[in-house]
């Protein structure tokens, strides 16, 4: 393809891609047990070799929608009293692990942009009676984090779903301490993606 | 390595879309599942001795015609 007919192929429009995304994560809040082209649930987060220590007491209702890509917990402990951010936490499996680890001396924040995620996220925190946690609502590229808060960023498989991968990392750091850990689980690709193809919506959500 | 962060590792991938109920447009790519970290950098100092270590030189190369 020439350069010329490259420069009038229309750019990502980012609030469509969020909408999109959005539909496509309201189906995994609402109907989890549908079939998507990633895997769900508990069998997924057996397949990303969870322990199942961790899941004690955290809702069905939140396990079943999750849809994650890795393992931000086998990156490195969390500790009693830390501080974490859960970037993308959807139903809010990994915001409640890290609730229980940190203890009620500790912090999780997750955010999400898709309000049946948080709602699911939310309604799990208090059947577990876990105190220590909220979600908020907002986007990676702007988090509704003060400066400098966490002790460690954790997210899975949702950095490959934003447009402007450098503006989500600077937030992701902007919102860690000196020092604070980024442990996530995402997505690699082993062939170049071509510049038409990260135009396609549906490439980015199916 | 970006936005400050220091030691970027990736210890684990797997393929984890494999016979997923869907077939997924993006497989042709080659689609892998993995963990990575990273560390804010503690301070400009840490930073920018991680950048040094990133940086190679080019060996020069000569221009002249050559000796006989």
């Amino acid at each position: 393809m020439s350069d010329v007919l490259r420069e009038q192929e229309p750019a990502l429009d980012v609030n469509v891609l969020r909408h999109a995304i959005q539909e496509e994560y309201d189906e995994v809040a609402s109907h989890p047990h549908k079939g998507f082209h990633f895997h769900t649930g508990r069998p997924l987060a057996c397949m990303l070799e969870y322990q199942d220590e961790w899941l004690e007491g955290i809702p069905e209702s939140c396990i079943e929608s999750f849809a994650g890509t890795g393992n931000p917990f086998s990156l490195g402990e969390i500790s009693s009293g830390e501080r974490v951010v859960d970037v993308g936490c959807g139903a809010g499996i990994d915001s409640l692990i890290a609730a229980k680890k940190v203890g009620p001396d500790g912090r999780v924040v997750g955010v999400d942009m898709t309000p049946s995620m948080l709602k699911k996220a939310r309604r799990a925190a208090g059947e577990a009676e876990l105190k220590n946690v909220e979600f908020r609502e907002g986007y990676a590229e702007a988090l509704p984090v003060h400066d400098g808060w966490a002790d460690v960023l954790i997210s899975n498989g949702v950095l490959n779903l934003m447009p402007d991968k450098a503006a989500a990392l600077e937030e992701m750091s902007r919102v860690l301490k000196p020092g604070g850990r980024l442990q996530i689980g995402d997505i690699l690709v082993q062939k170049a993606v071509p510049e038409s193809a990260k135009r396609k919506i549906d490439l980015w959500t199916g | 390595m970006a936005a400050g962060f220091v030691g970027f590792e990736i210890p684990w991938r797997k393929d984890v879309f494999s016979d997923a109920p869907q077939a997924g447009s993006a497989e042709k790519f080659g689609t892998l599942g993995i963990n990575f970290r990273a560390r804010k950098a503690i301070d400009e100092e840490e930073w920018t001795v991680a950048m040094a270590a990133l940086s190679c030189e080019i060996p020069s190369r000569s221009v002249g015609p050559p000796k006989e």
